[in-house]
């Protein structure tokens, strides 16, 4: 895997500086903030894939207008800490024109501010809703769900095509699972549901019957998730078999994780199981991916590697530096201006993984209707059926 | 719902009693604190399913090769962390010895192993429900440890080695015990009630490297409450944990049933610093 | 001064960073600088009293949550950003003393399992408590006024309070304080013997390092501009104290080093990042094995400069006179009716004795007759059953070790209770630790006062050494001592305290027989300057050579009591004890 090091950009910016009449042919450094490492890295991987192929197959074709794109990685291992330290050093240091990332919620809550002071154009995929503010960052742009988006997805198909009007809401006790478990059950009351059963549960207990039950006693007709840990949903999974009930689970993307196919004590106890998916890496009743898409798997072929990782991550990843090198392509300029001025005028830009659209005051870019529901345990090469129900 | 809070309340108990088991047998021959007991757990699951899942060994040539493999680990851990730092107890270098190899193995593992929780095999295939083979193996694995103890230190000639070791390491050297063989021996032995513990409770923990610290810190729990060397208390406070630590996962929830675990912990260490069972401070003028 | 330059040079290199004008080693510097002021206070409870606080990073969290909390205003108006750090400041004392309490009751492992606790509680807490903490979500953190809201203001700014702190708590780290946290530590009950109360000095250290620990917090949140739980992590946590371990104990520079080094090292290391956990444990762990005395150790050069040739231990008693004075008065220590069992065995069975100033009084008999535990009845470790103390008509309450130094009582040990990282100076001032007047604040700002009691201290110090003829070996680290040097170094402590009545267990153990008569020889005299002195002692010979009283233990009761030459004729003594 191409990694940048430190050193080749240290000497790129050394040259960008001395030597101005260069400046043409200065390669676009594109920094890429990736919790490549630690708990929650399976997306960061995924995304890492799609960066890597689109900055070969971009270079391959001759770069940007004779400007190879180089991708400078910071592994952050989801560390706030680390993810400032990573950002500032690719302002300030290695003086990359534009960010992608950081993966996380967390980390990126903590250089939103950082970017922003920089004016530095930056792209990233994570959920939390008062990331994206283009008074107050405007040089931030979502090129992902937002989790409000997420949310309305889940409680559209839990309210309006599973007709279901009793959920239990249950979140795990990271500050994700909190907040969005939390966020959830407000807006499910809101919109007239009613919420028997809400909980943040202990990744690490061992046995989640009583919360099982309790959820069954209140009379829930679906279990509503927001966990990233596979190994909690797992056990949920398998104690809602051993109680006999048939209850559908909803939520977070995670429930369709690949892991979760090995910790289930029978892989029926993965049916009925409906997590976020996206239209444009849903497989309809023929086994087809949307034509883009479908076009993109062949190319992917061999390439990479999309049997332990979701598509849509890759996608993504690709999309993201692609957007940064059509900023450039379209400008002709590297400077945060051209950048940020483009992306604030794209309207439907025909992505792998969505169609994004930007304007001065919206910078979450996509589509509402792209965000579905898919079959969890549907898997294959990283790509969903849609849940049943849409038409 | 009662009935369930028991079957997983014994049931972690178990595990938190024999990993509170490993911490005293460490200590018994060393007068150390090892915090790699936990990792021991930890691994126990991990090398359970690296063995039977992965490699495909049925069960009990599993089991042993899981106890064979971690009783090496708990030798390492005596050599490594251990006797060099034995000639100044006082100065508690173990802590920092024994920290740093567990952090050693635990990082090792979310390298080598995983970061996300692999699945365990189930073992006998027997039992369903409350009756599960998840809840009462722990439980019987602890009963088996504890008897087994007993029966080793009542009726072996190494047994009453390491008892004559735990109560006046001088004297038992005086007499011409090899110090060093028994206490790499009972470094032997803690590891394979360790791995046995995270073995048998692997169908509830999963192979998962986190468990390393969950372990260290709800294993010592048992420890501080059943009073330091008493295996007996161990036992007692490890399952008197669990129950406490399921029924307040079950009152008052995942977030909250830590604080209260923690807060019960605090409480009955600054009431009886050597624990509920334990021998008051030792001399020390 | 010798000693100032490596931190001058620090100092020179953080103000010149400004020079490359790149904000990434700014943020750095600031980042490492804001450990510091954590890792200043922390060092005192960890590298100096001991005590093995592992999850520090609570305090941090408590710090930045109250700062963030007050100046974002989820609970009530905004309040200024210095405000807040302030209330940062407070909550932190107080958070400190609650993490640090069980150490006064619990023993090291279990103290490091309670601060690990508590760190993953505050953990949950802030994210159970969303309305005020934001949840997993998070909030701001507070934005300091100009000119702190640049990069290089705010890096001025912590600069200047890291600054500070290794002032303060070099200060403190010289000061009484210091020497009797080291106490503490390597020596427990040689510290409570001086009269140390451990409770009242821990609990000042940690409101001080609890204070230091949140503000840095608040300073934390400023950088990181947002803060949420996830940031706090226990790597973090092991960050601080692995710092102060690389370092050395007892050591300042050490651990500011360590700090530098430990927020460098990812940062250089960027691709090993996965590996960097990994890395610090197999640093650690190397670091224990192969130098536990740390940075700190290696470029102290003064513990490898050689040792003056000529050992001799020669007392001067004239140093005595200056020392201790004259006493007009002579009271007695008695004891009546002491009994002390343990579970069946009585160690001592009824004793009276009657300890005089200005006589040395003999306490001899074979071993298990209560010798050494008499002298542990006196001073406070031991609470006999039955009995009575006084001095003079003021009864000796039973117990409470540490307040017999206040009451004139000194004590030697049968083995020497030393601080061997310290100084043999700063081990005999230890011994006057009760004397000092000036306060924790004084120490700190090193006010006058206290410079003036340091120097009169170490005067008294150099005196005691030079009545037990250690006078040459003043600078020299005490673990570099022989035996025989140390027992005197003991009883130099002892002096230190300029004492009413003097206990000694077995001084003579290890000595040579020229030793033991200049041992002899200086006990005498510390005897005729008004002290009583209690010698408990195998050697015969010394004890009928310099006694004025003797008495005889067996099985716990007095065989007999009487000058020495009634004790050299008594029919049992001699049949049963001096076997001649």
């Amino acid at each position: 895997m191409p990694i940048t090091r430190r050193g080749l950009g240290l000497a790129a910016a050394a040259t960008g500086l001395a030597v101005p009449a260069l400046a043409q042919s200065e390669p676009i450094r594109i920094g890429w903030l990736a919790a490549l490492t630690g708990p929650s890295s399976a997306p960061a991987v995924g995304f890492n894939r799609g960066v890597m192929y689109a900055a070969e197959a971009i270079n391959g074709a001759g770069g940007v207008k004779g400007r190879k794109v180089e991708i400078i990685t910071r592994d952050t291992q989801g560390d706030p800490t680390k993810a400032v330290n990573a950002t500032q050093e690719m302002i300030s240091q290695l003086r990359v024109h534009a960010i992608w990332g950081p993966t996380n919620s967390g980390e990126s809550l903590a250089v939103t501010a950082i970017m922003a002071r920089a004016k530095m154009p930056n792209i990233h995929p994570c959920v939390v809703d008062s990331l994206i503010d283009p008074a107050k960052y405007p040089n931030a742009f979502r090129i992902a769900p937002s989790n409000t988006q997420w949310d309305d997805a889940v409680r559209g198909y839990t309210l309006n095509i599973a007709k279901v009007k009793k959920v239990a809401v249950i979140g795990d006790t990271t500050g994700y699972g909190v907040s969005a478990a939390n966020a959830s059950a407000t807006a499910f009351q809101k919109d007239g549901a009613e919420v028997v059963y809400k909980a943040n549960i202990d990744a690490t207990q061992p046995d989640m019957t009583p919360d099982m039950l309790r959820a069954r006693n209140a009379g829930a007709q679906a279990i509503i998730i927001w966990s990233v840990s596979t190994g909690m949903i797992a056990r949920l999974l398998n104690t809602r078999a051993n109680m006999g009930w048939d209850v559908p689970f909803i939520g977070h993307p995670a429930l369709a994780s690949g892991e979760i196919g090995a910790l289930i004590d029978k892989p029926a106890n993965w049916e009925k199981v409906y997590a976020i998916g996206y239209k444009s890496c849903s497989y309809d009743a023929s086994g087809k991916l949307p034509p883009r898409n479908e076009e993109l798997l062949q190319r992917l072929q061999g390439k990479v590697n999309l049997h332990d990782t979701l598509l849509w991550w890759v996608a993504c990843g690709i999309d993201a530096v692609d957007l940064v090198a059509k900023a450039v392509e379209a400008t002709g300029s590297v400077t945060k201006e051209a950048i940020t001025g483009h992306w604030n005028g794209l309207k439907d830009y025909p992505g792998y993984f969505g169609e994004y659209s930007f304007t001065a005051t919206d910078h979450n870019g996509y589509p509402v209707k792209d965000v579905v529901m898919s079959a969890a345990s549907s898997g294959k090469n990283g790509t969903f059926a849609l849940a049943p129900g849409y038409g | 719902m009662l009935a369930s809070i028991l079957a997983s309340g014994l049931a972690v108990g178990a595990v938190y009693a024999l990993i509170g088991i490993t911490y005293n047998t460490m200590f018994s021959t060393s007068r150390v604190m090892s915090f790699t007991a936990g990792q021991l757990g930890m691994l126990g699951g991990v090398f359970g399913s690296l063995f039977i899942l992965r490699l495909g060994l049925p069960v009990i040539p599993g089991l042993l090769a899981t106890l064979a493999v971690c009783a090496l680990i708990g030798v390492v851990t005596e050599i490594v962390a251990v006797r060099p730092v034995l000639k100044s107890l006082d100065q508690h270098l173990y802590v920092l010895s024994t920290l740093a190899l567990a952090l050693l193995i635990q990082h090792a593992t979310a390298l080598e192993w995983s970061t996300e929780p692999q699945p365990f095999p189930r073992l006998l295939g027997l039992g369903a429900g409350i009756w599960d083979e998840k809840y009462w193996l722990p439980v019987v694995a602890c009963i088996v440890t504890i008897l087994g103890l007993e029966y080793l230190y009542r009726y072996t000639l190494v047994g009453r080695a390491f008892v004559a070791i735990a109560e006046d390491n001088f004297a038992a050297r005086a007499l011409g015990l090899p110090e060093r063989n028994l206490r790499m021996a009972s470094y032997a032995l803690a590891g394979a009630v360790g791995a046995l513990a995270g073995f048998s409770g692997g169908q509830l923990l999963l192979a998962f490297f986190a468990n390393g610290p969950l372990l260290n810190f709800y294993g010592f729990i048992p420890v501080a409450l059943g009073g330091l060397g008493n295996n007996r208390g161990a036992v007692i406070g490890g399952l008197l944990l669990g129950l406490f630590q399921q029924a307040a996962n079950f009152m008052v929830g995942g977030i909250f049933s830590s604080v209260a675990v923690f807060t019960l912990f605090i409480v009955v260490l600054l009431a009886r610093p050597q624990g509920m069972f334990g021998a008051p401070q030792a001399r020390r003028v | 001064m010798a000693r100032l330059w490596p931190f001058l040079a620090l100092l020179a290199l953080a103000l010149l960073l400004p020079l490359t004008g790149n904000e990434y080693w700014a943020l750095i510097a600031t980042r490492a600088c804001i450990y510091w002021v954590l890792v200043a206070g922390l060092n005192l409870i960890v590298g100096f009293a001991g005590q093995l606080a592992i999850g520090y990073v609570a305090l941090l969290a408590i710090g930045a949550y109250t700062a963030s909390v007050f100046t974002a205003g989820t609970v009530m108006e905004p309040l200024p950003a210095f405000v807040a750090l302030g209330i940062a400041a407070a909550a932190g004392a107080v958070a400190g003393v609650v993490v640090g309490l069980p150490a006064l009751r619990l023993r090291t492992f279990y103290f490091a399992m309670t601060t690990l606790g508590f760190a993953t509680i505050v953990t949950q807490i802030t994210l159970a408590w969303q309305d005020v903490t934001g949840g997993g979500i998070g909030i701001p953190g507070p934005a300091l006024p100009a000119p702190m809201d640049t990069a290089w203001g705010f890096y001025y700014f912590c600069l200047a309070l890291a600054v500070v702190c290794t002032w303060a708590t070099a200060n403190l780290a010289r000061s009484r304080f210091g020497r009797a946290l080291v106490a503490i530590r390597d020596s427990e009950v040689a510290a409570e013997a001086s009269g140390i109360a451990k409770p009242r000095l821990l609990v000042m250290i940690f409101l001080f390092a609890g204070a230091l620990a949140a503000f840095a917090g608040g300073l934390f949140a400023t950088l990181q501009t947002y803060i949420t739980p996830d940031a706090f992590t226990f790597d973090l946590s092991l960050l601080f104290f692995i710092a102060i371990l690389i370092g050395g104990r007892g050591s300042i520079l050490g651990p500011l080093l360590g700090t530098i080094l430990l927020t460098l090292l990812p940062e250089v290391a960027a691709p090993l990042a996965a590996w960097s956990t990994f890395l610090y444990a197999a640093l650690l762990l190397v670091i224990v094995l192969a130098m536990p005395g740390g940075i700190a150790a290696l470029i102290d050069r003064s513990s490898r400069r050689p040792l003056p040739e000529d050992r001799t231990i020669r007392p001067r008693a004239e140093a005595l006179a200056t020392l201790i004075g004259e006493r007009g008065e002579r009271a007695v220590l008695s004891l009546r009716g002491i009994v002390l069992a343990f579970g069946g065995v009585r160690a001592i069975d009824g004793l009276d004795l009657d300890l005089r100033q200005g006589e040395v009084h003999g306490l001899i008999g074979p071993n298990g007759s209560g010798k050494t535990t008499t002298l542990n009845v006196i001073s406070g470790y031991y609470r006999p059953q039955a009995g009575s103390m006084a001095i003079g008509t003021a009864e000796l309450p039973v117990g409470q070790p540490e307040g017999r130094a206040g009451r004139g009582i000194a004590r030697t040990f049968q083995t020497p209770r030393m601080i061997g990282e310290a100084t043999v100076l700063e081990n005999v001032m230890i011994g006057a630790t009760i004397e000092g007047r000036a306060g924790f604040l004084e120490a700190m700002l090193s006010l006058p006062r206290q410079r003036a009691e340091e120097r009169v201290m170490a005067e008294r110090a150099r005196l005691a050494l030079e009545a037990v003829g250690l006078a040459g070996l003043a600078g020299v680290r005490a673990d570099r001592l022989q035996h025989s040097e140390l027992r005197f170094m003991e009883i130099a402590r002892a002096l230190m305290l300029r004492p009413e009545f003097l206990m000694l267990d077995e001084p003579a153990a290890g000595l040579s027989v020229e030793e033991i008569k200049r041992l002899g020889a200086l006990i005498r005299a510390v005897s005729r300057r008004g002290v009583g002195v209690l010698l408990v002692e195998h050697h015969a010979d010394l004890i009928f050579d310099i006694c004025d009283q003797v008495t005889v233990l067996n099985l716990g009761r007095v065989l007999a009591a009487g000058t020495p030459a009634e004790i050299r004729v008594h029919k049992e003594v001699v049949s049963a004890y001096l076997g001649a």
